[in-house]
């Protein structure tokens, strides 16, 4: 019995462990994000800051103003999750809920799921050159639709699985009672999907928050960069400003964090398309 | 085909065209979104042959830019990058991710303990990679770094190391960032998957005195295995096209010791403006990424995983 307590003493070490490694980068960060230019330059550094302040957050937000960065990822991020599930409903509801060959639907959300494995950059190299002679070369409009593009492999595998879950009867006693199938859409089969809907749309303002390749490439300018295009670039330029950076990075991971903790049930199920249910 | 019942018996002269109508309606649905889909994707990919076909002058140059890569180093050694930090990643990611899932699996049992690392752990796996490639700059720095400090502290070291500025080390600082981030997928997802072995065969195999490394690999992994290979796919993808935390981090260098295959790409394509040889390499990606994916999704079908 003793043994068996000693063991599980130490897995609870080893854990501890694991999850102050894990997350004392995070906590760094944030402890930069709170820290005086003076206190920047102390060395060795201080773990803890000796006078916290959030002037760092203030002069990004303010100073720089990334207020406009926010705004224009709040934007392109909505705009991609009402885009991708409207686009994801009209592509699952027909493959899950109507007659169509076995065939047929495998190979549509197959090829859709093949979105998800080519590369980003092959596809923003020609996309590159297509929105500037379309006039849409730093312009939100451009982000918006390579984000309602690249969130439905996973949107559709994840509504494909919440809808087929939805018992056939359901739906079927509705067209008894002589309901449209538009009208049964809408009043039976929506409601029952809000939890699966809020979750996608969730997850896909998470990834949309946090991309940057497409934005870093499609964008010029603070009138549609996004915010991660800002905490980038706080980072390249000639003398970095530690605490600055670390606020902007603060800022930048707090949105899909807490996003993510609501939606965590469902995390890891968006994350491999479905195919792992995690119940906790 | 049991849709429609219920409805009006429908006159038979309007049968056929009514059978037929409500036959391909759902085709018809799905029509609209794929053609808009199917052009955004399609028309880009046919513009990049096109691109492929061109100099930086717009001049017509044939497949002269498809030869190109066999004798540009540059690409080579950005391929050689890229392989070696998929193998690193994936592999450390895998072995950790599995090891950890296991171990506590096997001795942990209090639900809210379980509960909560699973909180904990989903924290660096939803940071955006650009923060996470701040954070590691944050870290690794000469001068206000933590880590230099702390190994300073230990007394390992008695100068500072210049994490990111010698070959190896940044290598490592921008694997260490996709370990970092991604081992607790892998847990999280193993940890799933052993949830769904049956305890009654766990403990009647344990009672035969199956010891650990037996039971993982007679019980277990039987049960892991598709999971494992959903999990290589994924990470084998993300890790090929690693781009946001280099170009924070490291942004390709010193040198070109970090410049993976996207990283290189962004560069052939913005920064010396040669469209034309990029999307010539990028035509070759898709092609290796297509031929990958045709196989895998075939693999995962036959294991049931998708």
């Amino acid at each position: 019995m003793s043994r068996k307590r000693l063991a599980l003493a130490v897995a609870y070490a080893i854990l501890a462990v694991i999850v102050v490694v894990y997350l004392f980068p995070f906590f760094w960060m944030i402890s930069t994000a709170v820290k005086s230019k003076a206190e920047l330059y102390r060395y060795p550094p201080t773990v803890i800051p000796a006078a916290p302040s959030v002037d760092a957050f203030i002069s990004v937000l303010v100073g720089r103003r990334y207020t406009h960065l926010l705004e224009n990822s709040l934007a392109v991020a909505l705009a991609a999750v009402v885009g991708g599930l409207a686009v994801s409903l009209l592509i699952t509801y027909p493959l899950t809920r109507m007659a169509v060959t076995p065939g047929f639907r495998r190979g549509l959300l197959g090829w859709i799921l093949s979105l998800r494995f080519l590369p980003p950059i092959v596809v923003v190299i020609p996309f590159f050159d297509i929105v500037r002679k379309l006039g849409l070369y730093d312009t939100r409009m451009a982000l918006m639709l390579l984000y309602t593009v690249f969130s439905l492999p996973f949107a559709v595998w994840m509504l494909k699985g919440f809808l087929a879950e939805i018992p056939m009867e359901i739906e079927e006693a509705a067209f008894v009672d002589g309901a449209t199938r538009l009208r049964a859409f809408f009043q039976i089969i929506l409601p029952q999907m809000t939890p699966a809907l809020l979750a996608a749309g969730v997850i896909t303002f998470s990834l949309t928050w946090s991309e940057f390749m497409f934005a870093f490439i499609l964008t010029a300018s603070p009138q549609s960069q996004t915010f991660s295009i800002g905490v980038a670039s706080l980072v390249t330029q000639f003398e970095i400003i530690w605490n600055e950076m670390a606020a902007a990075g603060v800022i930048s991971a707090l949105v899909p964090i807490t996003l993510l903790l609501l939606a965590r049930r469902y995390v890891i199920m968006a994350l491999t398309f479905g195919a792992v249910r995690e119940k906790a | 085909m049991t849709r429609g019942i219920g409805h009006a018996p429908i006159p038979r002269c309007h049968m056929t065209t009514a059978a037929t109508l409500r036959r391909i309606t759902p085709y018809l649905l799905v029509g609209f979104p794929i053609v808009i889909l199917f052009v955004l994707v399609a028309y880009p990919m046919l513009y990049n042959v096109n691109l492929s076909l061109h100099n930086t002058r717009g001049e017509f140059v044939g497949l002269h830019n498809f030869a190109r890569v066999f004798d540009d180093p540059t690409f080579g050694a950005a391929l050689q990058a890229t392989a070696i930090y998929v193998v690193l990643a994936v592999g450390t990611e895998l072995l950790l991710g599995l090891a950890l899932a296991l171990y506590i699996h096997r001795t942990i049992a209090n639900a809210t303990v379980r509960a909560l690392v699973y909180v904990l752990l989903i924290v660096p796996m939803v940071t955006p990679p650009v923060v996470a490639g701040v954070i590691a700059r944050l870290m690794y720095t000469p001068n206000y770094g933590i880590i230099n400090s702390i190994l300073r502290g230990l007394g390992l070291i008695h100068k500072d190391i210049l994490w990111l500025s010698t070959g190896p080390t940044a290598m490592f600082s921008v694997l260490s960032v996709d370990i970092w981030q991604w081992t607790p997928f892998v847990f999280l997802v193993c940890f799933a998957g052993l949830q769904a072995v049956p305890q009654d065969v766990v403990e009647a195999s344990k009672v035969d005195g199956a010891g650990g490394w037996n039971l993982f690999r007679l019980i277990e992994f039987p049960y892991l295995k598709s999971l494992l290979l959903l999990l290589v796919i994924f990470r084998f993808t993300d890790t090929f096209r690693v781009f946001d935390h280099v170009l924070v981090l490291t942004a390709g260098g010193p040198g070109a010791a970090t410049e993976f295959i996207s990283v290189y790409l962004y560069r052939v394509a913005f920064k010396f403006f040669d469209l034309g040889y990029a999307a010539a390499i990028g035509f070759y990606v898709v092609i290796v990424t297509s031929v990958l994916f045709s196989r895998l999704s075939r693999w995962l079908a036959t294991e049931g995983v998708m």
